[in-house]
């Protein structure tokens, strides 16, 4: 049998019933005692997001010399991982904001996951703007607000479009998830029997009874939200491509980055969701409800997500030679084949090459093959951002300006840092919030009851 | 142990009131007394008005202005006349004082060795004038002394000495151009008439001096007019770099080098082992081993001299002996000191033999007094001293111990040494006594030019950490009738008609009128035209010895501002590696950083190695003037020690260790890479002769922003001329010192964050074996679509009113965008509070400049402040600014006048008639950011018969 006559899976296990379902995911949040591995993944994550909180301490007491910025490489570890982070935060958005507007129904099972891992991915990227400034203390100088001195920002600065972009997705990730957890933080006051959960989600669930008048306002407020999210989503990444390609720097002046910047966040974010989601369901036993439906859906969006990508690589190698441009030449000859030519290459295996492997459905059904794929495109996204932002920088148009960049032991620990800062932040919800929105679940198994 | 219960109590201590009785007798007769209440507060409040009563260090009179001294206005400049002692040569300089304290060196225009230009070093001597490192006090035996005890060793030195008519005393000075501390000598000398002088400088110009005596028979001083001669012809010459008269010869070379100023640009064939300033601007350079060199000048020595056609030599010999030919009467010779003085002599010959004498050089009487062999002078004096027959030695200045080997061995058996130096150095810590050396600053002084024109040279204020000159320990030593600096400077002048007039002008121009050299009226001997050096040994390396352009011979080791300039060439910082030719590098398979064994005879040193492009294949060179072992903190640590390897004859040997060590440049890439493109534009004088404007392919920028950007009535803009730039660096010192840029160290530099705000850029064009090098001065372009003001996201970098590109540091939060924008990238980032740490006390700062914290992007202003003083200074006249007011740091100091700056809206203006040279191009014109800064492309007078090379 071809793997194309399988049967497609469904996206929540026929056998499931609504309140079977909730039983079990208020479960993983009520018991009293952790998972063991629960706190063999917390220890070392919330080791180090204290190694974060240390270089941020060292970071502002010391200086950002500390990095292994110079010159003419004067960006680095803080817009990589910043790019890197905030592309990672999309996949949330676009899996709960724009298939909520599209109706997709294998949305459900994931995006409360996609959701939290949006929010910890845009915390860890919105401190590296601020960490990144020279002097961060006066990060609110960007803010267009009145004061004495009379002064606005630079309009025409993309870092200003760049400010007000992230705080306004920041600021809505974090409402949209909030909303959407709403009617769960509920069911889980009320079915939880201690006192202190019941305060606590009681406190959290803002009093939602379900009341049709209190679904009613819910809805309609959730359908705005993600009517703004989606967009902005896109937006988000336009601008953070504008940040590069609206300055006139050799291997950033580009037409084609805001799109790019798009595919290039989608795709990681897609590869993260991935990443957690294959996991997680073993570990929480949710096979019922992330079915094998929710990981091929997935293993599909990667793959496009990579041909997009690739077409940016295209185009990136196509705009340089059809322009006359000398400096972009030197410098894309420089990328292919200098000093930081393999973190090009890898970013073409790891983002491109790779994903073709889930054109095969057997592949795709694959589930560690499916893992150590988007394991690797989270890894090649960041290649490609350490690409645009430190290869492109050290072949400036002078060569007299010419230099290189090696990162230092505090770009790594800050890093690390916040990796272990998203991680932890991620089991945090796991303990606390079901991971699995609840009375969407219940809409779609009543749905199949009836 | 005495106990007791009060201070009272222990004050009637009987043995102490003894001791105090017979000490203060006033002081007793008052404890002696009942103590009374009225007594002891009347006690207490004279003690309190006797310490007010400070009578200060001792080292001048301190006098409170409570009139204020005329011309000096709070917080505005004053400047007076002085100089800067290179080798012994003066070059002067005007010091600029914002209350009282010395802030900036200027040249001196009235100097002929300044012509209002300076050095680097000119301009670095502030750093060593504030140095937190200078010694602080007399040291005997290094144990702390005060002047008294020597005044009492000298008199003991004195009487013993002139029991024998001074039999064992000895003299050690560097050259000797000073009128005062000539006369102090001779009067010394003849005080002890068995005493003797030597002189020694670690830098030699013996072969410049034997050269002279061999050619004329006596000493005498051959200067170079470069202004006159229509063809040069440099033998690893340091005509541009270090010669006494460099600045002076440099502006003359350069008056000939822009075709569209001058009526007949010159031609510069320049032949050496290892690159010079001078082949950086040639029009055709010969890269040439020891060996070529020697049958290469021969050739055009013999062709010149005795018309015999070049045979056996190198193929450009027959060029430019022709073109010296026909160049008769506007033909120059010039040869550098590191070459034997026969080819001095030689050079002489054909100099002469071409007509030059009296158009395109002088001579004069010799500038140094009493010159002499000094290398012969230095080893009969280590041989004395070794053989014990020295009892006495005085050392005024220099530091041999350092640079002369065996010398601080042989110190050790000298019974009485005194050495006279600015901080504690290798031959203070063995010298007897060591008395702190007043800077040039502190001091009265006079000093000749390379012309001899003389400069009385004053103080330019109170010696910070006390110390000596030269000529007060002369004067102590010989017991003269003075011993204030000033009152023995006046002796030396004191018979000149109308004293007080001379003595006048002179400190207030800078320059004794009418003071240079007399022409010497010598005629060649004819044996010169037939001197010929020794063929030199043909082996596998030839270890060559120069002085490191920055440290000269290590005596400027302990200043941050040379340490961390970049050499012309190597653009290496903070060390000296051994330099290497491509050719040995690619055949013992050696990169930059690769550390290799020297060997010399016994002598060896392990020393990292860099490749230098246009290096003679077989020659190898040691920078002299690192490794200084006692040093301040800045040198500590920097750099090998060559000197060791300098006296030996073996054959040297060099071996690979396969260690590598990081070596700190600022250029941070493989030099060959990337040529000068576009971005250095250059071309023939035959292809300019056909069309000025040759060089004029503007770039075709397509853009949706047609109109031009209007130029208000004010417009600041600048031009600068590649054909005149010679790499010097002076600019890039000068704009350190004015506008408070903070050196950040070799780690730093390392990290590739150095902060120069005026960097030298240089490219090479053509094989790594014989390239051709290119020097661009590359400055904020102060562009009028500027890229680096729209990104800023808090605009701290914006346009002013009269087209500066101004950064404002408060306002800046430190994105670096503006530097991720500026294509030429001439911004600079503070990573850390790097003026927080500098090497230097607050107060030598301009004060003018803000300093800048860390956090915050910096870059070059036009010396905005100098442009706000001109401003005011017109406005107070309601005047506009007039042209030429406003001179920036690196225009001022730049000995070729490479830069202009003015207003380029003032068609009458220098540099808005520069824009409109012919040669004029902008730097990355197709970014379209319409730099306020323009260069005037180089231009090469290229032979025709050597048209390969061109």
């Amino acid at each position: 049998m071809s793997t194309t006559q399988l049967p497609m899976q469904p996206v929540v296990d026929p056998a499931e019933s609504p309140g079977a379902m909730t039983d079990r995911i208020a479960a993983i949040v009520l018991r009293e005692r952790a998972y063991l591995w629960w706190w063999l993944l917390m220890i070392p994550s919330a080791t180090l997001a204290g190694v974060m909180v240390v270089s941020i301490l060292w970071l502002f007491y010391a200086g950002i010399g500390i990095w292994g910025i110079d010159w003419p490489v004067v960006w680095g570890f803080a817009i990589i991982n910043y790019v890197w982070w905030i592309g990672i935060a999309s996949g949330g958005t676009f899996i709960s904001a724009l298939f909520f507007l599209v109706r997709v129904e294998w949305r459900t099972s994931l995006n409360r996951l996609a959701e939290s891992m949006t929010l910890f991915a845009a915390a860890c990227a919105g401190i590296y703007p601020i960490l990144h400034l020279g002097r961060p203390w006066f990060f609110y100088w960007l803010f267009p607000y009145p004061n004495t001195m009379t002064l606005w920002p630079q309009f025409r600065s993309p870092l200003f479009w760049d400010f007000c972009a992230i705080l306004a997705y920041v600021v809505s990730s974090i409402l949209f998830w909030y909303l959407g957890a709403i009617p769960d933080f509920a069911t889980m006051r009320d079915t939880s029997v201690r006192r202190r959960p019941q305060l606590f989600y009681g406190v959290l669930a803002l009093g939602f009874r379900g009341s049709g008048r209190e679904w009613r306002n819910f809805r309609a407020a959730y359908a705005v939200l993600a009517a703004i999210m989606a967009p902005m989503v896109c937006s988000v990444h336009s601008i953070v491509g504008l940040d590069f390609a609206a300055a006139q720097t050799t291997g950033w002046h580009s037409t084609q980055f805001p799109p790019f910047f798009v595919f290039g966040a989608v795709l990681s974010g897609f590869g993260m969701v991935l990443f957690l989601a294959l996991p997680l369901r073993r570990l929480l036993r949710l096979e019922a409800f992330i079915t094998g439906r929710h990981l091929e859906v997935l293993a599909r969006l990667l793959l496009v997500s990579s041909l997009c990508v690739i077409y940016a690589y295209m185009m990136d190698a196509f705009s340089t030679y059809y322009g006359a441009e000398p400096a972009e030449k030197i410098f894309f000859h420089e990328r292919v084949t200098g000093l930081y030519a393999g973190v090009y290459w890898s970013t073409l295996l790891l983002n491109c090459v790779l994903p073709q492997l889930l054109w095969w459905r057997r592949l795709r059904l694959n589930q560690a093959l499916v893992w150590l794929i988007s394991s690797g495109v989270i890894v090649g996204m960041w290649l490609e951002r350490y690409g645009i932002v430190v290869v492109s920088l050290h072949r400036p148009k002078l060569p007299s300006a010419w230099g290189n960049f090696t990162a230092s032991i505090w770009d790594w620990a800050l890093f690390a840092g916040t990796v272990g800062f998203f991680f932890a932040g991620l089991l945090v919800v796991v303990r606390l919030v079901p991971i699995i929105s609840i009375f969407e679940m219940r809409e779609i198994l009543r749905k199949r009851q009836a | 142990m005495k106990q007791w219960r009060s201070l009272d109590e222990m004050t009637r201590d009987e043995a102490f009131v003894a001791r105090a009785a017979q000490e203060f007798p006033a002081l007793a007769a008052a404890l002696a007394q009942p103590a009374r209440r009225r007594t002891v507060l009347k006690l207490m409040a004279a003690s309190l008005a006797l310490a007010g009563c400070d009578p200060g260090n001792g080292a001048g009179n301190l006098v409170p202005a409570v009139v204020a001294p005329p011309d000096i206005v709070p917080a505005l400049p004053n400047s007076y006349t002085g100089a800067n002692l290179f080798g012994g040569y003066a070059a002067g300089i005007v010091v600029t004082h914002v209350m009282g304290r010395p802030i900036k060196v200027e040249g001196n225009p009235n100097h002929p060795a300044s012509l209002g230009a300076t050095s680097a070093h000119g301009q670095a001597m502030l750093l060593d004038f504030y140095d937190p490192d200078r010694a602080f006090g007399l040291s005997r035996r290094e144990l702390p002394a005060d002047r008294q005890d020597l005044l009492a060793a000298l008199t003991t030195e004195r009487a013993r000495l002139g029991a024998d008519h001074g039999a064992g005393l000895r003299l050690l000075t560097g050259s000797v151009t000073s009128p005062t501390l000539a006369r102090q000598i001779d009067a010394l000398l003849a005080q002890f008439p068995a005493a003797r002088w030597h002189q020694w400088e670690p830098i030699s110009r013996d072969a410049v001096r034997a050269g002279a005596v061999l050619a004329y028979g006596r000493p005498v001083a051959a200067i170079p007019r470069p202004a006159a001669a229509d063809v040069i012809f440099a033998i690893d010459s340091d005509m541009l770099a270090s010669a006494p008269g460099h600045l002076a010869f440099a502006r003359a070379l350069a008056s000939r080098r822009n075709p569209v100023r001058t009526a007949k640009m010159s031609r510069v064939y320049a032949v050496e082992p290892t690159p010079t300033l001078v082949a950086a601007t040639a029009d055709h350079r010969f890269v040439a081993g020891p060996a070529e060199l020697h049958a290469g000048f021969m050739a055009v020595a013999e062709s010149v001299l005795q018309n015999a056609a070049p045979s056996g030599a190198p193929a450009w010999a027959a060029a430019v002996a022709a073109d010296l030919k026909a160049a008769h009467g506007h033909a120059l010779v010039h040869v550098g000191p590191d070459q034997p003085a026969e080819f001095h002599a030689l050079a002489h010959a054909v100099n002469e033999a071409l007509g030059g004498r009296g158009a395109t050089f002088d001579l004069v009487e010799p500038i140094e007094h009493a010159p002499t062999d000094q290398a012969a002078s230095l080893a009969a004096l280590i041989q004395e001293m070794a053989a014990g027959q020295v009892d006495a030695l005085v050392i005024l200045g220099g530091n041999p111990g350092f640079s002369a080997p065996g010398f601080a061995e042989a110190l050790g058996r000298v019974r009485f040494s005194l050495s006279l130096a600015p901080m504690p150095d290798e031959t203070s810590e063995r010298a007897t006594w060591s008395v702190p050396e007043t800077h040039v600053f502190e001091t009265w002084s006079d000093a000749r030019a390379y012309d001899g024109t003389i400069t009385i040279i004053q103080p330019q204020a109170l010696p910070l950490h006390g110390g000596m000159s030269a000529h007060e320990v002369l004067a102590l030593l010989g017991a003269e009738a003075q011993t204030g600096p000033r009152d023995i400077v006046r002796a030396t002048w004191q018979d000149h008609a109308d004293f007080d007039g001379f003595w006048h002008d002179a400190l207030a121009n800078g320059v004794a009128a009418g003071s240079a050299s007399p022409p010497a009226q010598v005629a060649l001997r004819p044996e010169a035209a037939r001197l010929a050096p020794p063929t030199p040994p043909s082996q596998p390396i030839n270890l060559l010895f120069r002085p490191d352009p920055n440290l000269w011979d290590g005596r400027y080791a302990n200043n941050p501002w040379l340490q961390e300039l970049p050499r012309p060439l190597t653009k290496l910082v903070w060390d000296n590696p051994l330099l290497i030719s491509p050719v040995s590098a690619a055949r013992e398979k050696l990169v930059n950083g690769d550390v290799v064994r020297i060997t010399v005879g016994t002598a060896w040193l392990e020393a990292p190695v860099w490749i230098v492009p246009g290096q003679a294949a077989e020659c190898a060179v040691g920078l002299l003037g690192y490794g200084r072992r006692v040093v301040g903190t800045v040198g500590t640590g920097t750099g090998f020690d060559f000197f060791p390897l300098r006296g030996g004859t073996a054959p040297p040997r060099i071996e690979k260790t396969g260690r590598h060590v990081a070596l700190a440049s600022t250029d941070h890439h493989n030099p060959l890479d990337a040529g000068p493109r576009d971005i250095v534009r250059h071309g023939t004088l035959a292809a300019f002769t056909r069309d000025p404007r040759f060089l004029q392919e503007e770039p075709k920028v397509e853009t949706m922003y047609h109109g031009q950007p209007q130029l208000s009535a004010q417009a600041w803009g600048m031009s600068i001329d590649l054909n005149s730039c010679i790499g010097c660096n002076a600019c890039v010192l000068a704009c350190m010192a004015e506008n408070n840029v903070p050196v950040v160290g070799k780690a730093q530099v390392l990290h590739e964050r150095e902060m120069h705000w005026l960097r030298i850029d240089r490219y090479y064009e053509g094989t790594p074996e014989a390239p051709d090098s290119f020097f661009q001065p590359m400055l904020c372009m102060h562009c009028e679509e500027a890229p680096c003001e729209v990104v800023c996201p808090v605009a701290a970098t914006v346009h002013d009113q009269e087209g500066l590109n101004v950064m404002v540091y408060n306002r800046c939060v430190g994105t670096r965008f503006c530097s991720n924008n500026c294509p030429y990238k001439v911004r600079r980032f503070n990573y850390f509070a790097f003026s927080h740490e500098e090497h230097r006390p607050p107060i030598a700062r301009n004060p003018d400049v803000t300093v800048r914290a860390r956090g915050v992007m910096e870059k070059c202003t036009f010396c905005l402040q100098r442009i706000a003083e001109a401003r005011i200074a017109a406005d107070r006249e309601n005047r506009p600014i007039r042209d030429g007011e406003v001179v920036t740091a690196c225009q001022a100091a730049c000995p070729t006048r490479a830069f202009s700056f003015g207003n380029i809206n003032d068609a009458g203006a220098e540099v808005a008639k520069r824009k409109q040279s012919p040669l004029d191009y902008a730097v990355l014109a197709e970014a379209a950011t319409h730099p306020r800064v323009s260069y005037e492309a180089r231009i090469r007078n290229a032979n025709p018969d050597l048209a390969q090379n061109a």
